[in-house]
């Protein structure tokens, strides 16, 4: 199982998803398109700039790995203060 | 000695402060910094913040513990609330101590600085009608972040 969670201006677009690891998905990116399959704005809300991505409360680069039992959050620009 | 809050209920500034001065007993200097929901003149009737449980705790403490090292402070301290709040409410709290001023002013200003664009922290502003609009970091936020840089 991974979960998959939407923070900010992407909450807007999807809620918390769990679900098994897609077969073929073995990046954040493949998780991307994965997700856009069947959701063209939700893809391209998740490839704006400014997002940022997290592995397991981890910032991660744009295009990291992830395996079974990962936490991704999808964070749109931080605003805190 | 470092601590964070991250609270869903109103806190006074004052009692926090008062609370931090104890807990830095015996240091020269202590400057700290508190951020208030504005008014906007009625256009703005409330503020929603969310956050990322567990990692936004984690974040704030890597950048106090960076902000000890740098300016070696006695201690410092985060409050930032989450949840919905109104005009006048406090949303952050932010307090250092050192032995002289410049450490303590400049420590409260980079925390600030950096919660405000790399903290995990989401702002939405809900406005008379109840429409909400989120609210993203502004070329200033970028430029006050950009002078902490160590090149």
């Amino acid at each position: 199982m991974i979960k998959i969670l939407f923070f900010g201006r992407l909450s807007d677009f999807a809620g918390p998803i769990a679900c098994t690891l897609p077969k073929d998905v073995a990046t954040t990116q493949q998780l991307i398109k994965w997700l856009g399959r069947e959701d063209v704005p939700l893809e391209k809300a998740l490839t704006a700039k400014g997002n940022r991505i997290a592995v397991n409360k981890e910032l991660v680069m744009r295009n990291a790995p992830i395996k079974d039992g990962d936490e991704i959050a999808f964070m749109s620009p931080l605003s805190g203060g | 000695m470092e601590s964070v809050i991250i609270t869903d209920k109103a806190f006074e500034p004052l009692t926090a402060a008062s609370q931090f001065q104890k807990y830095a007993g015996g240091a020269g200097a202590i400057a700290s910094f508190t951020g208030y929901v504005r008014g906007e003149g009625g256009s703005v009737s409330r503020l929603r913040l969310t956050h990322y449980p567990g990692m936004t705790e984690a974040k704030i403490k890597v950048l106090t513990a960076k902000a000890h090292v740098r300016w070696n402070l006695l201690a410092c301290h985060v409050t930032h609330r989450v949840g919905d709040m109104g005009a006048g409410e406090a949303i952050v709290f932010v307090a250092a101590a050192s032995p002289h001023r410049r450490a303590a002013f400049e420590a409260v200003d980079f925390l600030m600085d950096y919660l405000k664009s790399e903290a995990p922290f989401w702002k939405q502003e809900i406005g008379p009608g109840g429409e909400a609009t989120w609210i993203e970091p502004k070329e200033n936020d970028r430029r006050d972040i950009a002078r902490w840089s160590e090149g």
